[in-house]
């Protein structure tokens, strides 16, 4: 007994000190958490989704807090993804972050462009590349819930990169697995799942949309069923591709329900706002829970709810 | 290579601390309303007026964010602080129902604060209703500071008169205070914005004003000073997931350097901005 479990996750060829990840968009670009999280701990830090130029994004109010959740209607705000290599990277750097960038953009072409200019920075572990985001006029989502986009942006991406890539896919298509296919037949090395839901929010006071651009993604514990479904699902027809489980995360037992169902790696999303320490103390719970439970590694767990 | 402005600003350069404070008293101000005193001695030692605590009083999904408090007053010699609060939805309910001893999940102090125009004589703090608690901090501050011929004078606006905050307080402080009310149920029947032209009207060289209410308040605020070429500091309201600098949920428009615009975070660059720095919509 006392044996320290092994806490280690190995997604294809990204291999991960611990299967803990903060979500993208949900830590900024990392570095804002500095003072509050020792980033080494963590399994992996997913940066805000980078585009070719900056993003202003879209106009406020962008978020509305709704039952158990919460919307947002960010529109990729980033300074671009020069900007992150040359101001941002060194200090998650520095910090000890393993770092997973995330890749957004309108077009095949932006999303090849963002990954080679990120491939050859010195210290991205992965690419994460954001087919999901619902708050873009044009690319984003729709790259991913039609799997033949999928496999093409996948296939175009990597031919521009040697990193490993994560493909993170939305709900908002219905079953995620015919797109999880393709992208996994295009290269794609792990699935991410999910992105957030399509919803809106209604002021009944002020007679209108709480969003500026109405439609917003739901997020928080609200969405964790819809999550876990999808793994599940995704799960049985790619019964060995790396699934990394995201949806509503707020505690160790949540992420356990994830792994258990198959995933490798959870991600912590909108918990990071009211907690900004969970990510690390999820971890802390995971290691005792084997250690309770006489687990000697995460992967032994993995799948045991089929 | 010139990087855009958000890349030189998204770092957060303030020292802030995550921690468990103690609920020390809920003291009963008005009907519903009350003053929160928290011990958090490092909060309380780096608090400037116009900074504001994210609360966080319970662990359930919903309500699910935590919320942004201004922050009223400071003691750094007792360790304590407080924020304003007013019994209105589900966060509050559990916010009241905290026992004392108990503690209550606190990230602060966080964003920017008023920054005293030292070459004015006549500071003109505007408060629109619950927007009182930072601007009476400041005061507080300021006051012990004035050199001879220098003046705070107060001007307070609200719905109606129960909705007018800490104006005892204020009159203690030793400022003057001139109030108005929507319905005329107390001082002038109309808008602060009003006494705040009023009082531009004479002379608005020697006068910075500070301001902190309804955005749409501050809009006119921000328009009156402008014109009248007065400098000016607002703080805006914004809805805050984090209030770390994260979500960018708290967008709010400026102007930038090379003459476009960008959204800066009301919970970092902000809550108190400079008026000539903004964009409304």
């Amino acid at each position: 007994m006392g044996l320290t479990p092994d806490m280690q996750a190995a997604l294809g060829r990204l291999t991960l000190r611990n299967p803990i990840m903060v979500a993208a968009g949900t830590f900024g670009y990392g570095v804002e958490y500095r003072d509050l999280v020792d980033l080494s701990e963590l399994g992996a830090v997913v940066t805000r989704s980078l585009t070719l130029t900056p993003r202003m994004g879209n106009p406020p109010p962008r978020v509305a807090e709704t039952p158990a959740g919460m919307l947002n209607a960010i529109g990729l705000q980033n300074d671009g993804v020069d900007a992150f290599i040359i101001e941002t990277l060194p200090r998650l750097r520095e910090a000890g972050a393993t770092v997973i960038a995330s890749v957004a953009g309108e077009t095949l072409e932006e999303y090849v462009q963002v990954a080679a200019k990120l491939s050859r920075a010195e210290g991205v572990a992965a690419l994460e590349l954001n087919l999901s985001c619902p708050n873009q006029a044009r690319g984003g989502m729709e790259f991913g819930v039609q799997p033949e986009l999928t496999a093409q942006v996948v296939a175009a991406v990597r031919q521009a990169t040697d990193l490993p890539l994560i493909a993170k896919l939305s709900p908002n298509g219905g079953e995620i697995a015919p797109a999880a296919q393709a992208a996994v037949a295009a290269g794609a090395e792990a699935i991410c799942l999910i992105n957030t839901l399509l919803g809106v929010a209604v002021d009944a006071h002020r007679r209108q949309f709480r969003l500026a651009s109405k439609v917003g993604g739901l997020s928080g514990p609200a969405v964790k069923p819809i999550a876990q479904y999808h793994l599940w699902r995704v799960r049985q027809s790619l019964p060995d591709t790396p699934l990394i489980g995201v949806g509503g995360v707020s505690s160790a037992e949540d992420a356990i329900e994830f792994i258990l169902l198959g995933a490798h790696a959870v991600q912590i999303g909108t918990a990071n706002y009211v907690q900004p320490t969970i990510a690390l103390e999820i971890v802390q719970g995971l290691r005792d829970y084997l250690t309770t439970h006489g687990f000697p590694s995460v992967d032994a767990i993995r799948g045991l709810v089929q | 290579m010139t990087l855009p402005v958000a890349a030189q600003v998204h770092f957060v350069p303030m020292t802030r601390y995550e921690l468990p404070a103690v609920v020390v008293e809920h003291r009963q101000r008005a009907t519903n309303q009350y003053e929160l005193i928290l011990h958090a001695p490092p909060i309380a030692a780096r608090a400037a007026p116009g900074q504001f605590v994210m609360l966080r009083p319970m662990r359930t999904h919903a309500p699910l964010w935590r919320r942004p408090y201004s922050i009223l007053r400071a003691n750094p010699d007792k360790g304590v602080f407080s924020v304003f609060y007013s019994v209105q939805s589900a966060f509050t309910e559990l916010l009241a129902l905290k026992p004392i001893g108990s503690t209550v999940q606190t990230l602060g102090p966080l964003g920017s604060y008023f920054v005293p125009v030292r070459t004015a004589r006549r500071h003109i703090l505007v408060a629109g209703g619950v927007g009182a608690p930072p601007l009476y901090f400041f005061a507080s501050r300021l006051m012990p500071t004035l050199q001879a011929g220098e003046q705070i004078l107060i001007l307070a606006g609200a719905r109606r008169r129960d909705l007018l905050v800490g104006l005892d307080e204020f009159r203690a402080l030793g400022a003057e205070v001139r109030i108005a009310t929507d319905d005329g149920s107390h001082g002038y029947k109309g808008y602060v914005t009003d006494l705040l032209q009023h009082v531009l009207e004479t002379d608005p060289t020697d006068a910075a004003v500070y301001a902190c209410g309804p955005n749409r308040m501050l809009q006119v605020v921000a328009h009156i000073c402008l014109e009248r070429g007065a400098p000016c500091q607002v703080s805006l309201d914004a809805p805050m997931p984090c209030g770390m600098g994260v979500c960018l949920g708290c967008a709010v428009k400026v102007a930038t350097p090379d003459g476009g615009v960008w959204y800066k975070r009301a919970c970092v660059e902000g809550p108190v901005f400079r008026a000539e720095e903004l964009v409304w919509d």
